[in-house]
């Protein structure tokens, strides 16, 4: 029996293990023997590009440091069921809102680098510096964070060619949320039939972004009380206050009545108010030729740092890894980190047919490189080691944009007080998988302004109840409270 | 009730002649038996999944990961599919719907294809099948657009009319009391012609001269359907009831989940089991817990199966699978 059992499992090893990977054997290729790595990054969509420029990024990077990569771009649902399923990687994205970074690394499912990390890549220890903090797990590192916008900083983009030149208006550099309502207002007047914050069911980008978000996007902790507490979403009174602002907007007809139902980016062009997170000095938002008007941002929110907001990219190796394919990986990653040339290969693809280099420093996508390569710059690398991107010859972008951008981080950020907490969802996973699916139920709803927050929160919040919601506070209060102890 | 006598088992040995046909048989069978084998049997020990924490260890293989790594759990991994208040109408959403499908799913084509084939002009006939058939390829997604297109609030052809007309415009996709009916609606536009075909071509299976000398006799068009027609449908009908049974607690994702384009309004009548375990896993990816909603419906569904083909046999032996 014991032998049947075996032979069994053996059948169905064989059956089913996964194809294994390939570990060397490209000399002919390269000129060199070249450890090759299977690198899985994010994004919803595959360039169409991406073949000719990784294949073009291997040259460069097989002669550097004898290391080239496979790199796949896979949607978010996709790199959860890689990690879920065990599958061979050497390199994964990881994040705070995707492939959680601590909760992967405190399972043990990335390779704990603190030991190679200097004497492997010791220009890559050097560059990320005081940002290891992100990584740093009871000590150790698991993952290395990418260098990019650190922290949250939410913006409305106006339309300022309409409100400034023909309106007389003055749109402020910053403002609070409540205050967009005149710009709403004068807007929805001018054209009755159209919408001024016309949205998609994702609703206005970043709008809880003040809150650190803890279970899934409904239990939080504000950043500005001073002693951190975590509470469901609909006991923050900003929260309350902006889903209530939304449904009057929506009852007065400046959002579009279908909001909830649209999918994705399906909104007018021509819509005068949208929102957007990104940095001081972004001009991606902004380009007049895009839009057929001036745009300008006014920051309504941020920049709020916390350890979530600076894992927001990060790159990991797989603990099934050798030692050898492990500092290949850092290597990779290391001249990713130092090499201009190379992360701009990756990031906007070959020079003269995807970019080009314009006199200032910064570079400028053609129309191939619109078209054929397009990947978020943070899937690909470091943002603060790759060129900054110009919207337009007339439209140029600083060139030594990051270190002011971090310089700002220190001067004005809102920095978290709860030390990093994570919450590891499996301590109560059916509860946390029961609230997630009663919460996607009135969501979109709220975010988009189509309910009434006053009849549908206290529906929400019984059902949620019913299902657990305080066994599960309990519980989150009571590992913030640990948590904290560490700190005090 | 009469009872026929059982059809004597034949003892005797096959000819050689016999013999030879049936190994080819047999070898016409043999790459049905092995895609069942490798993609029905094979999979099966993944049933596993719904009763342990799957942990898998990075770079071990799966089946190390499933049977060494990971714990067993009982019953734990299904407990998310009740703790929810709303899994009460979640269950009962999924079973009505699919009850009015059975039915609809039924009738509907029963009455299309005997309609059908009393009609004697072959292009016209031809044209009505092709196009009750188009649905059936139509992508939910896609249907999911053209209905937003009927339905939008301020741009759909529904609320154009009612506006035409001097009315209120009707926020569809807030409006959880038509989508009962739009839903029901669909899924029979989508799915009728397809079964039709199977209906139809029983129908052309019947030997006409039953009708020819039915209609001498001074039968008419209503007595052949119900002395003919319908007895010789019966065994057809009564596999695809089966079969429909045994996915009484599946339900088509797209239809309900697509269409409505996920409006949070619309839950109350949209959330059936495969649309709420999608939501409740989309947070977390947890083979174990969707392992756990796949058993449950596969379970019931097998329960169910094997219950109503025990009913049909003593109803009407010959009609049922086993």
């Amino acid at each position: 029996m014991r032998i049947f059992k075996r032979i069994a499992l053996l059948a169905l090893a064989a059956a089913l293990s996964l194809t294994a990977f390939s570990g060397c054997g490209d000399s002919e290729n390269y000129g060199r023997d070249v450890i090759r790595l299977r690198w899985v990054t994010f994004s919803n969509s595959v360039p169409p590009d991406v073949k000719e420029v990784v294949k073009k990024a291997n040259e460069y990077s097989a002669e550097k440091i004898g290391v080239v990569v496979d790199l796949e771009f896979q949607p978010s649902e996709m790199i959860n069921l890689i990690m879920a399923s065990g599958e061979y990687y050497d390199i994964i994205f990881t994040c705070s809102w995707l492939n959680n970074y601590n909760i992967a690394a405190s399972r043990g499912m990335f390779y704990d680098i603190t030991d190679i990390v200097q004497t492997a890549s010791p220009e890559l220890y050097k560059v990320i510096g005081e940002y290891w903090d992100a990584a740093e797990l009871n000590g150790r590192y698991y993952g290395v964070p990418t260098l990019k916008d650190m922290g949250a900083e939410m913006m409305f983009r106006l339309n300022s060619t309409y409100y400034e030149e023909q309106k007389g208006m003055t749109i402020p550099e910053s403002m609070k949320f409540e205050e967009i309502e005149p710009f709403l207002e004068v807007y929805k007047k001018d054209n009755p039939t159209k919408y001024p914050l016309a949205m998609d069911k994702s609703g206005i980008a970043g709008m809880t972004n003040f809150l650190e978000k803890i279970v899934g996007d409904y239990i939080v902790i504000p950043y500005e009380a001073e002693t951190p507490e975590v509470m469901p979403i609909w006991e923050n009174e900003e929260f309350m206050k902006r889903v209530r602002l939304l449904h009057k907007w929506y009852q007065l007809g400046y959002i579009n009545p279908d909001a909830a139902a649209m999918e994705n980016s399906a909104v007018a062009k021509d819509t005068p108010v949208r929102a957007g997170v990104a940095w001081r000095g972004y001009t991606g938002y902004s380009d007049p030729a895009n839009w057929g008007f001036n745009v300008k941002l006014s920051l309504y929110d941020g920049p709020f740092i916390s350890k979530s907001t600076e894992q927001g990219g990060m790159f990991a190796i797989s603990a099934g890894c050798d030692q050898k394919h492990a500092e290949a990986s850092l290597k990779y990653l290391e001249l990713l980190n130092t090499d201009r040339t190379f992360r701009d290969i990756l990031g906007y693809g070959i020079e003269g047919k995807h970019f080009k280099y314009l006199p200032n420093g910064t570079v400028m996508k053609t129309e191939e490189g619109s078209s054929g390569y397009q990947p978020s710059l943070f899937t690909t690398g470091p943002v603060t080691n790759a060129s900054v991107l110009s919207i337009s010859e007339d439209y140029l972008s600083d060139p030594d944009l990051w270190p002011k951008v971090f310089a700002g981080y220190k001067e004005y950020g809102i920095w978290s007080k709860a030390h990093g907490f994570i919450y590891d969802t499996k301590r109560k996973e059916d509860i946390v998988a029961t609230l997630s699916a009663i919460w996607l139920n009135y969501y979109t709803d709220l975010i988009t302004g189509t309910s009434d927050p006053d009849t549908v929160i206290p529906k929400m919040k019984s059902e949620m109840e019913k299902a657990g919601l305080n066994e599960l506070m309990d519980d989150v209060k009571s590992e913030l409270a640990n948590h904290l102890a560490k700190y005090n | 009730m009469e009872k026929e006598p059982r059809p004597e088992k034949k003892h005797a040995s096959l000819s050689g002649a016999n013999k030879k046909e049936n190994r080819q048989l047999n070898l016409m069978t043999l790459p049905t038996v092995i895609w069942y084998a490798l993609f029905c049997y094979l999979p099966l020990f993944g049933i596993f999944f719904a009763f342990k924490n799957f942990t898998p260890v990075p770079g071990d293989s799966l089946v190390e990961n499933l049977f060494v790594n990971s714990e067993w759990v009982g019953l734990q991994n299904f407990s998310y599919l009740f703790r929810n208040p709303q899994s009460v109408s979640v269950i009962t959403n999924t079973l009505i719907y699919n009850a009015v499908f059975l039915v609809t799913g039924i009738v509907i084509p029963v009455t299309l294809a005997i309609l059908l084939s009393e009609v004697h002009q072959k292009k016209f006939q031809g044209f009505v099948q092709m196009s009750l058939v188009l649905p059936y390829f139509i992508s939910w997604v896609i249907v999911g657009y053209c209905v937003y297109g009927f339905l939008s609030t301020d741009t759909g052809l529904f609320n154009s009319v009612i506006k035409y007309f001097g009315g209120d415009p009707v926020q569809w996709y807030q409006s959880p009391q038509y989508w009962r009916t739009i839903l029901i609606v669909l899924g029979i536009w989508k799915s009728t012609g397809y079964t039709l075909i199977i209906y139809l071509c029983s129908i052309t299976t019947i030997d006409r001269t039953l009708y020819e000398s039915a209609a001498l006799d001074g039968a008419g068009f209503f007595q052949r359907v119900r002395y003919i027609t319908l007895p010789h449908l019966r065994p057809t009908i009564a596999t695809l009831f089966i079969l429909g049974i045994g996915s009484l607690l599946n339900s088509d994702f797209g239809l309900f989940y697509q269409v409505p384009m996920d409006s949070g309004a619309l839950t109350e009548v949209t959330q059936t089991l495969d649309v709420y375990v999608y939501k409740s896993l989309m947070v977390n990816a947890n083979f174990s817990y969707s392992a756990a909603a796949a058993f449950l419906q596969s379970f019931v569904g097998c329960i169910l199966l094997v219950i109503s083909n025990m009913v049909i046999r003593r109803l009407d032996r010959d009609s049922a699978l086993l």
